[in-house]
């Protein structure tokens, strides 16, 4: 009995006093931990990450940090701030991911005055890092990702790339008369997916025109792709041998709205076990469901002013689907509601995983830090 | 001051540290919460630990139901005269029985859904309740809609059994392609029973804890996709326990069979035979005293180190044959392709180092680890020749003798997210020596590879028979990529200079 009376004596003094701390700890077992300070820094090898939130009567007033414990098993940073009418909480734990392991960064808006306001998350990373669809890089690191639940919660544009492929403007050299798009690509260096998405009436159809020109390989079978058009019949090209090297080609696809969110997804992938499994992609017209465009013309460039989107892939008009730019994420927050933001931070010795080509997702990463942490006895330490 | 105490009341070592720890909290500058490995010192050196309990035994739920049209049928397939209760009985008398030889759970809906709202309901029962698979078994050409539905809508891995005459093949176009979805249009109840392996599999996978033996340090990791935990520890843990391990009975029994069964000895006397089933107990009790499934090791640099007087590839055929993967070389995605083999085919396999035969354009896949009940584990073994490690010319080694002219695949995770899959068939045993390289050396003919130089992979694993569509079902469900070696070759387009 004495003995139970003491250690929650001590324990609650001790409680009482994490608040107090202005520097906390977090970790995976086994592994160097990440640091969280008052001002809501995250620390980690590669530099730091702060959380500012900005707009109308915000004003940060300081902050806490503590150490907990999240389901009363993982060992999590949370940094709380009241910041005028809004209350910044940002919780973050390391997930357990194979090999070294990645933190997890919840940021929480919470509306405390009772009125709709419009607000604006800022991540600033330090050093300045090269900022990506949904990463940013440091020295070729990729130390920050914007998961796809939370670039649900973003403001997305109509149409734009969903996933970070490499530009490549005037790499190629059609031949004849044809759209001027058909000289840009984008490629999608070590077999990384092309993927564009397309709003569009709900469950509604459309035509899909691919254009691709191939002006690198000379010879079929080398680079031959996937194209998926949601809805559509999946179907394989390889350009050399249906149109030869620098002949702008089209492919025509009856897209459907298949899922219903309202939108049409195009993605061209690399054939598994082809010589080259760098995707390109050069043109993309969609048009109506009911209006079946003559391919010749489309291929000139005629129709394009009837398509409901036009995209030269890799040219200056082209653009990502997040309309969040610099790590700055605009929220509306209606009175009194809360919205949460997670993020995926590269941790000591880690890296992040991509969102767009990973199945984690925010709840099995949670679920994988709780099936680690239950095999590992808990201990508390201070310096 | 803590160890002073010798009051049996009073806090242990361990209590007290955590208390002295969080008081010091309150003048602290940096808080955190620690970690240290789960207290669990095992079984003793001579305890038995009975290699079957090693094996992940998770808990399976499968939710399972029939879509029909209401009755009575008139025209349209699958037509009047099709025997609905009949085929339903039947079906159901087949799902218990796989079930059963899973060691799954199966909830069948009493009564088959046949509307929309009986479809909406199910849906928000599967949502709620998240069963690890969904089992449609379709009765009619227009319940498809409704099938389509319950995969999209739960995003549940989900079989679509379609018996012949309730699909055309525009019915399959779609869902048969699409990830997370299993598509049987057949009259085949094996395909299945087979699609709720890939379930058992799957959850095999998420249950179990691999063992990754090398280095220095002690952590634990998730594998994406899969859920495997991966509990890094200290490589030389195990040369420690091995020289902890003494000769049981257990242990000279082993050995003995070891020798009886072998068709012919070679290199390793009963002291090699001795040691190998030393390394097996070590390898036993390790496993159980992590809480672990499975186990990769850098053998080979333990072995150059000389920690161990034996290499562990004659324990690992031994740990391979009872379902536990026992992978070389800290190869992890090697021991993931060997427990893929494991889990859903019930047959081991054996990682290799692949060497194309340029005369015979064929494949030799050599290691030193291949099981021996290579037919399944509930088959008989193939026939060995118990040889040494041919690297190291220590311990024991078998050469597994594979069944010429029967068909194999070769498969290997490159990751969490894609597959490498091939096949072909056994053609001859190549000996060592003449040849140098590993003990087990298949020499294999590939199918649909004009050359063997461009096999794809390293340590692919491979298994006996042809299980291409299973592997690729497993990938479908659960949204791996698969990759086939090229059939063509590309070098006559540009080899480098």
């Amino acid at each position: 009995m004495i003995r139970h009376v003491v250690f929650s004596l001590i324990l609650a003094a001790a409680c009482a006093s994490l608040s107090l701390a202005e520097v906390v700890e977090f970790t995976s077992p086994g592994f160097p931990p990440s640091r969280m300070d008052a001002e809501g820094r995250l620390t980690e090898d590669w530099g730091s990450l702060k959380i500012i939130v900005e707009g109308d009567g915000v004003m940060a007033q300081g902050g806490t940090v503590q150490v907990v414990r999240l389901e009363e098993l993982v060992p999590a940073a949370v940094w709380s701030c009241e910041a005028g009418p809004i209350r910044v909480t940002a919780t973050a734990y390391r997930a357990p991911v194979f090999p070294s392991g990645m933190d997890v960064l919840t940021v929480t808006l919470q509306e405390t005055a009772g009125q709709d306001r419009h607000v604006t998350l800022k991540m600033v990373v330090n050093p300045a890092p090269r900022v990506g669809l949904s990463t940013a890089q440091v020295e070729k690191r990729t130390v920050l990702a914007i998961p796809l639940e939370t670039q649900q919660l973003l403001k997305l544009r109509d149409w734009g790339y969903t996933i970070d492929t490499t530009a490549m403007p005037g790499w190629a050299k059609p031949e004849g008369e044809c759209d001027p798009a058909f000289a840009n690509i984008r490629a999608g260096m070590g077999g990384i997916p092309i993927r564009y998405r397309f709003r569009v009436t709900r469950r509604s159809q459309a035509n899909v025109v691919l254009g691709i020109c191939e002006s690198y390989w000379d010879r079929p079978q080398i680079r031959p792709l996937i194209c998926l058009v949601e809805g559509a019949r999946p179907m394989v090209v390889d350009p050399i041998d249906r149109w030869g090297r620098h002949q702008p080609g089209t492919l025509l696809f009856t897209a459907l709205d298949n899922d219903g969110d309202g939108w049409i997804t195009v993605t061209i992938k690399p054939v598994p076990g082809a010589r080259d499994q760098n995707p390109i992609l050069n043109v993309i017209w969609v048009f109506s469901g009911d209006q079946r465009p003559n391919l010749a013309r489309v291929a000139k460039g005629e129709l394009n002013e009837q398509a409901l989107y036009y995209v030269d892939v890799g040219g200056v008009r082209d653009q990502p689907i997040l309309e969040s730019q610099d790590l700055s994420f605009p929220v509306e927050l209606a009175a009194n509601s809360s919205k949460k933001l997670t993020f995926y931070v590269a941790c000591p010795g880690g890296s992040v995983v991509t969102p767009e080509l990973t199945a984690w997702t925010t709840e099995s990463l949670f679920q994988a830090a709780k099936d680690v942490w239950k095999n590992w006895s808990q201990s508390v330490t201070a310096r | 001051m803590c160890q002073q105490h010798q009051c049996s009341t009073c806090f242990n070592r361990r209590d007290c540290l955590k208390m002295v720890s969080l008081a010091a909290m309150g003048t602290g500058f940096l808080a955190s919460l620690g970690q240290e490995p789960s207290a669990n010192e095992g079984p003793g050196l001579t305890d038995y630990v009975d290699v079957k309990t090693l094996r992940p035994q998770p808990d399976v739920r499968v939710a399972a139901t029939f879509l029909e049209l209401p009755r009575p049928y008139w025209l349209g397939w699958p037509g009047t005269a099709y025997d609905l209760d009949g085929h339903q009985k039947e079906y159901t008398a087949l799902l218990n029985a796989s079930a059963k030889r899973l060691g799954i759970t199966v909830e069948q809906q009493a009564q088959p859904l046949n509307s929309d709202a009986s479809v909406d309901a199910w849906i928000e029962k599967l949502k709620a309740e998240k069963p690890h698979g969904v089992l449609v078994m379709l009765q009619h050409l227009h319940a498809w809609n409704w099938a389509n539905r319950i995969a999209d809508e739960t995003k549940l891995p989900t079989i679509m059994f379609a018996p012949v005459g309730t699909a055309f093949t525009g019915h399959l176009a779609g869902p048969s392609r699409k990830t997370g979805v299993f598509v049987i249009s057949s009259l085949d109840w094996s395909a299945v029973e087979m699609g709720l392996r890939m379930i058992r599999a799957k959850r095999m996978f998420e249950e179990t804890r691999v063992l990754w033996i090398r280095g220095n340090q002690r952590n634990e990791t998730v594998v994406e996709r899969l859920g495997t935990k991966v509990l890094a520890i200290p490589r030389d843990t195990f040369n420690q326990e091995f020289d902890k391990q003494p000769v049981t009975d257990e242990i000279r029994d082993l050995a003995a069979d070891l020798r009886k069964h072998a068709r012919k000895i070679v290199e390793p006397n009963e002291e090699d035979t001795i040691n190998a089933m030393r390394a097996y107990a070590t390898a036993k009790r390790l496993l159980a005293r992590e809480n672990a499934h499975a186990l990769s090791m850098d053998c080979l640099g333990m072995v150059g180190a000389k920690l161990v007087p034996t290499p562990p590839c004659g324990a690992w055929t031994l740990l391979q044959d009872a379902g536990i993967t026992a992978g070389c070389e800290a190869d992890l995605y090697g021991a993931m392709s060997l427990m893929m083999t494991s889990y859903l085919l019930d047959r081991p396999g054996y990682m290799n180092d692949p060497v194309p035969e340029t005369v015979h354009n064929t494949l030799i896949a050599a290691h030193c680890t291949s099981g021996t009940r290579i037919a399944g584990f509930d088959q008989p073994p193939a026939d060995y020749v118990l040889r040494n490690h041919s690297e190291s010319a220590l311990g024991v080694a078998m050469q597994v003798l594979w069944p010429e002219g029967q068909p194999i695949t070769l498969v290997r995770f490159t990751g969490p997210n894609e597959m490498i899959i091939d096949t072909g068939k056994v053609v001859g045993n190549v000996q060592t020596p003449p040849a140098g390289g590993c003990r087990t050396s298949v020499e294999i003919e590939l199918d649909g590879i004009e050359d063997s130089r461009d096999t794809l992979g390293f340590h692919q694993v491979v298994t006996l028979g042809s299980h291409r569509r299973v592997l690729e079902g497993f990938c479908q469900l659960y949204g791996i990529k698969v990759t086939h070696s090229p059939r063509f070759s590309t070098f006559q387009y540009g080899g480098q200079a």
